[in-house]
């Protein structure tokens, strides 16, 4: 009964996840493809721009040697072969070559992802505890006016661009201060500015969702019987009211990890960091295809595993798909 | 190559500086009054650590000086790397370095050097006649990778090993450049090995016989060069001999100019490349030196393509030519420490003819000119000839502050300046297609061939597209005539030409523009406008 019972269980969850990671690989193949074509129905000539890179002033237009670069990086055949041979090499774990630098793309997306990941985690975990202070505040906060104006405070988060707080950041707490290097990427201490930085937009959308959720849940029947029972207002917050406004906040989570893996080429180029947005950004310029592809598949691989984990987390966290799931099992143990 | 992100970073720079200029004041304002000043000769300071930090402004992404023609990349590879010769930037004159020696046939096509003796790669190999070839060969081989170094090789034809230290390199056609070529470090010499490896390996990790080796470099991040134990051939342009002063330069990779600036202001750096031209004036004061020199070569000019729109017609490219006012661009756009160009070579190439008359702003010239070839001013304020508006356009991929002062300026004389801002690569693609009116942009090389390989038909990859007999002629007859007075009389005429047929119409001299703190000397240039760290040291604190 008992293994039958696990066996029912792991089907269910299996037909559960199943479609998600199904859905998860489209939304890989349909991004590297979108990207590919978008790039190859860009004007202009690849070739022309990734040597203009090295070469400045002096980039060749003679249609000769052109010809020789272009068949050296496989970009002399039709645009369907090349996808076909460029996307047949991913399930290799080939990205190709940078055409401006000559490195395998995978070297490059391995060497600066994890400065990307640095910062975006201490980003996240900043972002995130910012936003729960200042729920909790402005929760417990009286009278009113002074919540109203806690309320307010997160969304300036995001008002204010990245570009100008990570600058007002530098001139104060490396060039005033000394506490925190200004550029690179060495150690901690070069991960808090650009976290911070990236923290700020990061909280204020966390807070814009949690203390929504928060302030609904707060004003739930659950809570009002809660407080009626005489409950501490911390036992109040922390077990009842936080807990329910957490599920939101998950899924939120899962958007921002998507953004934060890609979108942080200002906050790189402010502080100087190598990283995911700086590469996209170089090679974007430089027309340089296979290291944009590369890009564009690693943080669509991110993006869909994340989005996967926020799923799953749902069945365990959300008791109405946890039931559904586990009740699931026990009709079909029950059946069995 | 003439910095197309110093553009695009000056215009963002200008409200970040202020924020910074801002924050820098209230919180950590430094000294100092009167006249910024440019460094003499420096003699380290015992006392001080012999180490600096110079901020660059962009990963330089490739350190083979045979392969990138980015200004940043050089800067850090003409440290690494020497050259057979080495030219004066004053005065032009090309002195020995590597090369003891050296002759060229009367018709320019073999040029025989002798080696200095006792010259070893940091790798601890020697310097010979057959790693010299093998260089010149690699870069043969290299094609379009190192399209700079090929340009000075051209009609490479081999070269030819006579003795350990002699050897004679050969062109099938006349080649003037070739012995200002062998100066430049993109001919500079690598160690054997460094020639033989792949294009890759050799822009990671080049290995030369430079007074400084390469310790490390981290892509976006920063490159770290130290001093080279027993180096002793400095070239004579050099304030000293032996091996260098600085033990360590370090390069963190500072791609945000107000960053920069802000960093040089606290003392995180020591040294920064590309000081936005409107940061200057903060930093003319007692605690800094600024550093600043124009680009050799075209200056930043509009180039012509005759065979489109109506470029054909050399009324209108007169009348545009006289219509910029280039001293009024300058303050425009250009660095305090600059001056306008004066002629179609910036004033620091070697062979410069000053024609600040033939370029002076003439309004009324240019009106003269245009009213004379039939064109009447429409209600709208543009001239117009047969219902055609007088309406040019210009394809550039940087400096579009530049292009801007003159579309202004050119509309107050009634001629309509479209501006076609474009990616390099989509740049160089017009190029290659043929299809633009006229280009904005400069060509940086340090001999006045420059001139030929922009405009000549044979040239392949030519800017300006001019059918003229006479001033081909002339192009070509000037790269084949050793004799230097002979030749400079042919370039005279050459610019005298280029400038009065407006086939290139200059609009501002390109200036390199570094800052350091007080306290740091010795950092001089070298004559294509790079630094050149060997007599920099630490002076003070």
């Amino acid at each position: 009964m008992d293994s039958s019972g696990g066996a029912g269980r792991g089907r269910v969850i299996a037909r559960f996840l199943l479609p998600k990671i199904a859905q998860c690989i489209f939304v890989v193949w349909a991004t590297y493809t979108v990207a590919f074509l978008l790039i190859h129905a860009l004007p202009g000539d690849p070739i022309l721009a990734a040597l203009s890179v090295k070469g400045g002033d002096a980039t060749t237009t003679d249609p000769e040697q052109l010809a020789a670069v272009r068949a050296r990086y496989g970009l002399d055949g039709p645009v369907w072969q090349q996808y076909l041979t460029n996307f047949l090499n991913l399930f290799r774990g080939d990205l190709g070559v940078s055409i401006a630098t000559g490195q395998p793309v995978s070297e490059m997306v391995g060497r600066a992802f994890p400065h990307t990941a640095a910062v975006a985690v201490f980003a996240l975990l900043v972002g995130f505890l910012g936003a729960l202070g200042f729920t909790v505040w402005a929760y417990i906060a009286r009278p009113a006016w002074v919540r109203n104006v806690v309320v307010q405070v997160p969304p300036l988060g995001i008002a204010i661009p990245a570009f100008l707080s990570g600058v007002v950041l530098i001139s104060v707490f490396s060039f005033g201060l000394g506490w925190f290097p200004a550029s690179g990427t060495n150690g901690f201490a070069s991960v808090v500015l650009p976290g911070i930085t990236l923290a700020l937009p990061t909280g204020a959308i966390f807070f814009q969702v949690f203390s929504a959720a928060v302030f609904d849940a707060g004003a739930s029947p659950f809570v009002f019987t809660a407080n009626a029972k005489g409950l501490s207002q911390s036992a109040v917050v922390f077990r009842h009211v936080l807990r329910n406004a957490l599920l939101p906040s998950i899924t939120i989570i899962g958007l921002q990890i998507g953004y934060l893996a890609g979108g942080t080429a200002v906050v790189e180029t402010v502080f100087s960091r190598d990283g995911i947005g700086r590469l996209t950004v170089d090679a974007v310029l430089a027309r340089d295809i296979n290291v944009v592809l590369g890009v564009v598949v690693v943080v669509a691989v991110v993006y869909a595993v994340v989005t996967l984990i926020v799923d799953a987390l749902y069945g365990v966290i959300d008791p109405r798909t946890r039931t559904r799931l586990t009740s699931g099992a026990k009709r079909t143990a029950v059946t069995a | 190559m003439a910095s197309p992100h110093t553009a695009r970073m000056r215009v963002l720079a200008l409200p970040v500086g202020i924020a910074v200029a801002a924050l820098t004041m209230a919180g950590c304002a430094s000294g100092g009054a009167t006249g910024g000043q440019t460094a003499a000769a420096s003699t380290p300071n015992p006392d001080l650590e012999q180490s600096i930090v110079f901020a660059l402004k962009e990963d330089p992404k490739c350190l083979d000086p045979q392969q990138t023609s980015m200004t940043t990349a050089l800067n850090v590879g003409r440290q690494l790397v020497d050259s057979l010769l080495d030219q004066n930037p004053d005065t032009g004159e090309i002195v020995p370095w590597l090369a003891t020696e050296w002759s060229a046939n009367t018709d320019l096509t073999a040029y025989t050097f002798t080696l200095k003796d006792g010259v070893t790669f940091s790798d601890g190999t020697p310097l010979t006649s057959q790693v010299v070839a093998d260089n010149f060969d690699a870069i043969a081989a290299l094609g379009a990778s190192a399209s700079l170094a090929n340009g000075y090789l051209a009609g490479y034809a081999g070269t030819t090993v006579t003795s350990d230290t002699t050897f004679t390199v050969n062109f099938s056609a006349p080649n003037v450049q070739f012995a200002q070529g062998a100066t430049t470090m993109s001919l500079g010499i690598l160690s054997d090995a460094s020639a033989k490896a792949s294009a890759e390996e050799r822009c990671a990790k080049p290995v030369g016989s430079g007074p400084f080796t390469l310790a490390s470099y981290v892509p976006n991040d920063s490159v770290e060069i130290v001093k080279r134990a027993g180096y002793d051939w400095a070239s004579g342009l050099r304030t000293h001999q032996g091996e260098a002063y600085l033990e360590k330069v370090t390069f963190p990779i500072i791609t945000e100019a107000s960053v920069r600036t802000g960093g040089l202001q606290s003392g995180e750096y020591d040294v920064i490349q590309d000081l936005p031209y409107v940061d200057e004036s903060r930093f003319t004061t007692d605690s800094y030196h600024l550093y600043a020199k124009a680009n050799p070569g075209v200056p930043n000019s509009l180039i012509v393509n005759t065979t489109k729109g109506l470029m054909g017609d050399e009324a209108v490219r007169q009348a545009i030519s006289k219509s910029l006012d280039r001293d009024k661009i300058n303050v425009i756009a250009g660095s305090a420490s600059g001056k306008a160009p004066t002629s179609v070579l910036t004033s620091s190439t070697p062979g410069y003819t000053d024609l600040g008359d033939v370029l002076a702003h003439d309004p009324d010239g240019a009106k003269k000119l245009l009213e004379g070839d039939g064109w009447t001013l429409g209600s709208d304020g543009i001239y117009q000839k047969n219902g055609q508006k007088l309406t040019v356009t210009v394809t550039a991929f940087y400096a579009q502050d530049v292009l801007e002062a003159a579309q202004i300026q050119l509309k107050d004389a009634g001629i309509d300046l479209q501006l076609n801002m474009v990616s390099s690569g989509d740049f160089f693609g017009a190029i290659a297609s043929g299809n633009y009116e006229m280009l904005g942009a400069g060509l940086t090389r340090t001999d006045p061939d420059v001139l030929r390989v922009l405009l000549s038909s044979t040239s392949k990859s030519r800017w300006g597209i001019v059918d003229d007999p006479e001033l081909e002629s002339m192009l070509q007859k000037q790269a084949q005539t050793a004799d230097a007075a002979a030749r400079q009389k042919i370039v005279d005429d050459i610019q005298k030409t280029v400038a009065e047929k407006a086939y290139v119409m200059p609009t501002l001299e390109t200036v390199q523009l570094h800052a350091s703190r007080a306290g740091v000397g010795g950092i001089e240039f070298d004559s294509a406008a790079r630094v050149q760290l060997f007599d920099a040291a630490v002076t003070a604190k």
